[in-house]
């Protein structure tokens, strides 16, 4: 013999004959592929919703900054070495000192306005780089001159951008009443969630002042009259506190209340909610998905057994040319990834068509961005490899019925 | 030399009786083209399958297979040794076999039923594949699907798919019973000739003496004969 027998090209070739019968055969691997697709894709469309649904819920509890402020309640007593170990925190995104809120309003008007000015009186919130509540890319106020009004003072005063307004403070001292003036400049208007009340972000430095001035103190930077300046560290009573991302709020107001004692609120119970709800759904539908991939299982497994049965005599005639025992397993093998490939394509098809539709069914409820339904691209592959898993396990019980074929058999029509 | 027999024993239990099919001595030399004629029961098939490979014997003492450089495969021993891997790929690749009926796959055309034993073991290039099928007349159905061709084209295309590989070995069961008489013989004459050209050993299945004569086929001896407890019927091949 010249050279030996080359190898055989077996496992392609029996790949190939499971194809071409799986095409001679259209009409029951359409029904395979239909019986699968019919599990698949309610299952994708429930995996879909709760998907869309929590990740929409997640998406503006993320989204609102306000669910992730850790606010204390009552007044406390903190020192610079609070606020340094709070800013170095991992699990901290912002955090300002707060003085005392009686002290910490300021009146406003637009000094060009004709006639009798609209005065206003706002809370002053203290802020500055990082400030979760201000929109990321606009400038913050940073120095004592700088302000960010709230959305109703900005229309109260018809103040925009840019413009200088004039800030005025008010005290009763040595039993006169005095008040001091200074300009600010509007940096930006904050957003009308950023702070429903009259309010103006501004600069610690810029609350200090404030506060001192009514205490009675005179303040250097701004030139105000009164007692000797404020010296040495400063205490405060309270803090704005913004935790990383909305899982940090726990373990942060955990740790604030049991290792510092300090009393805090947070809105922690909108986040464990949500929390619950995509954990419940989960169980839910990998509950469902369990009890139909196995029906599926079981009922593709069953076809393929038969379907083995039926072509006993090919696939003898397939051993009696020398196909070997490990090759021939490989033709329902074969045949059941066809079924769990283009199953998955109908059932995705199918998924996408259902998906839009709810989407524009729902779009009303749902702010722009956001869907009730949706799947990313690792959940049609998450969905696929699970499909083959169920297809080849299916297979095996065919595989073993034709693993049992001798090629004698079936050769011969007694 | 192709085979070597010594002593092989195929048991097989039919209606409370028992059927032996008994070979003492069959040696078959490589070129050989030998006939086992016999009535319908005597064993013709079972002996095929066991000569093909696909059948174990009960028992042998000696079964060896001569591939072309005349080493021999200890066929006994891989039964016992139930390496049934080893023997699929000695069939692969050794012999062709022409069942009485069918034995082609209604899913891929004629020339894809022909391809497959080609493709499984490529041993023999294009050139003999449209040899053999120039010579069976079969040209023109290569791009049909077996159904929609004639018993007698059909047995034509299995005799083209057991030939096209150059195996060493076709083994053929009654190829041409299905086929009308007239048919029946040039189909057969047709098949004897081109194992001759193709230099194959050839051993093949026939209840007709006469053809088999005329072929110039060497007949094995066969006896049937019922032993003591006349529950047993022994057949007999020799040769």
């Amino acid at each position: 013999m010249k050279g030996g027998p080359r190898k055989g090209r077996e496992l392609p070739t029996v790949v190939w004959l499971a194809v071409r019968d799986y095409l001679h055969e259209w009409q029951m691997s359409v029904c395979f592929i239909l019986a699968l697709a019919a599990i698949l894709a309610p299952m994708m469309v429930l995996f879909g919703l709760k998907f869309g649904i929590v990740t929409s819920m997640v998406d503006r509890l993320v989204q609102d900054p306000r669910n992730r402020e850790v606010r204390p309640v009552g007044s406390g007593h903190f020192g610079p070495d609070w606020f340094e170990e709070m800013r170095a925190r991992g699990d901290v995104a912002f955090v300002a000192p707060k003085t005392r809120s009686l002290a910490a309003t300021i009146n406003l008007y637009k000094p060009d306005d004709v006639g009798p000015s609209k005065i206003v009186n706002a809370e002053l919130i203290p802020s500055g780089p990082g400030d979760p509540m201000l929109h990321p890319d606009a400038p913050k106020p940073q120095k004592i001159g700088e302000v960010i009004v709230s959305d109703s003072v900005a229309r109260k005063l018809d103040a925009t951008r840019g413009e200088i307004i004039d800030g005025s403070v008010t005290r009763v001292f040595r039993g006169a009443r005095e008040r001091v003036h200074l300009p600010l400049q509007v940096v930006g208007v904050a957003a009308p969630g950023a702070f429903s009340r009259d309010g103006a972000f501004a600069s610690v430095a810029l609350l200090d002042a404030v506060e001192d001035y009514r205490d009675g103190r005179a303040v250097t930077e701004t030139g105000w009259p009164g007692e000797e300046p404020y010296a040495g560290e400063r205490w405060y009573p309270g803090f704005r506190l913004f935790a990383r991302s909305i899982y940090d709020v726990a373990g942060l107001a955990d740790t604030l209340q049991e290792r510092m004692g300090i009393e805090v609120r947070t809105r922690n119970a909108d986040i464990e909610i949500v929390q619950s709800l995509d954990r419940n759904l989960s169980i839910v539908f990998w509950v469902v998905a369990l009890v139909a991939l196995v029906g599926f299982s079981l009922s593709l497994g069953a076809s393929l057994w038969a379907n083995v049965d039926r072509k006993r005599r090919e696939l003898s005639v397939l051993r009696l040319i020398g196909v070997r025992t490990g090759g021939i397993i490989w033709f329902p093998v074969m045949q059941a990834l066809l079924t769990g490939i283009f199953g998955w394509l109908l059932a995705g098809l199918i998924y996408l068509s259902v998906e839009s539709a709810l989407n524009h069914m729902f779009s009303g409820n749902m702010a722009i961005g956001e869907s009730i339904c949706r799947l990313l691209p690792e959940h049609y592959l998450g969905a696929l490899y699970l499909t083959l898993a169920s297809c080849v396990v299916a297979s095996m019980l065919g595989g073993f019925k034709v693993s049992k074929i001798e090629p004698s058999e079936g050769m011969r029509e007694y | 030399m192709a085979y070597r027999l010594r002593d092989v024993l195929k048991v097989r239990a039919a209606e409370g009786a028992e059927f032996r099919l008994a070979v003492p001595q069959l040696d078959i030399e490589r070129g050989d083209k030998i006939a086992l004629v016999g009535p319908s029961g005597c064993g013709k098939s079972t002996l095929l399958d066991m000569l093909a490979l696909v059948l174990s014997p009960s028992k042998a003492t000696v079964f060896d297979l001569f591939t072309e450089d005349a080493k021999p495969q200890d066929i006994a021993l891989y039964w016992r040794k139930r390496r049934r891997d080893v023997l699929s790929t000695i069939r692969k690749h050794y012999i062709g076999y022409v069942l009485q009926t069918g034995g082609l796959l209604p899913f891929i055309s004629v020339r894809d039923n022909i391809r497959l034993s080609l493709r499984l073991a490529p041993r023999a290039g294009w050139d003999t594949m449209k040899f053999v099928v120039e010579e069976l007349g079969i040209s023109r159905h290569l791009d049909k699907l077996p159904g929609a061709l004639s018993v007698g084209e059909r047995q034509r295309v299995a005799i083209a798919r057991a030939l096209v590989h150059r195996p060493s070995i076709v083994i053929a069961d009654e190829p041409t019973a299905s086929l009308d008489p007239c048919n029946a013989s040039r189909t057969m004459r047709l098949f004897v000739r081109l194992t001759e050209e193709l230099n194959l050993t050839l051993v093949i299945a026939s209840h007709d003496a006469d053809v088999v004569r005329e072929l110039g086929l060497r007949e094995l001896e066969h006896s049937f004969r019922t032993s003591e407890n006349e529950n047993v019927v022994v057949s007999e091949f020799k040769g």
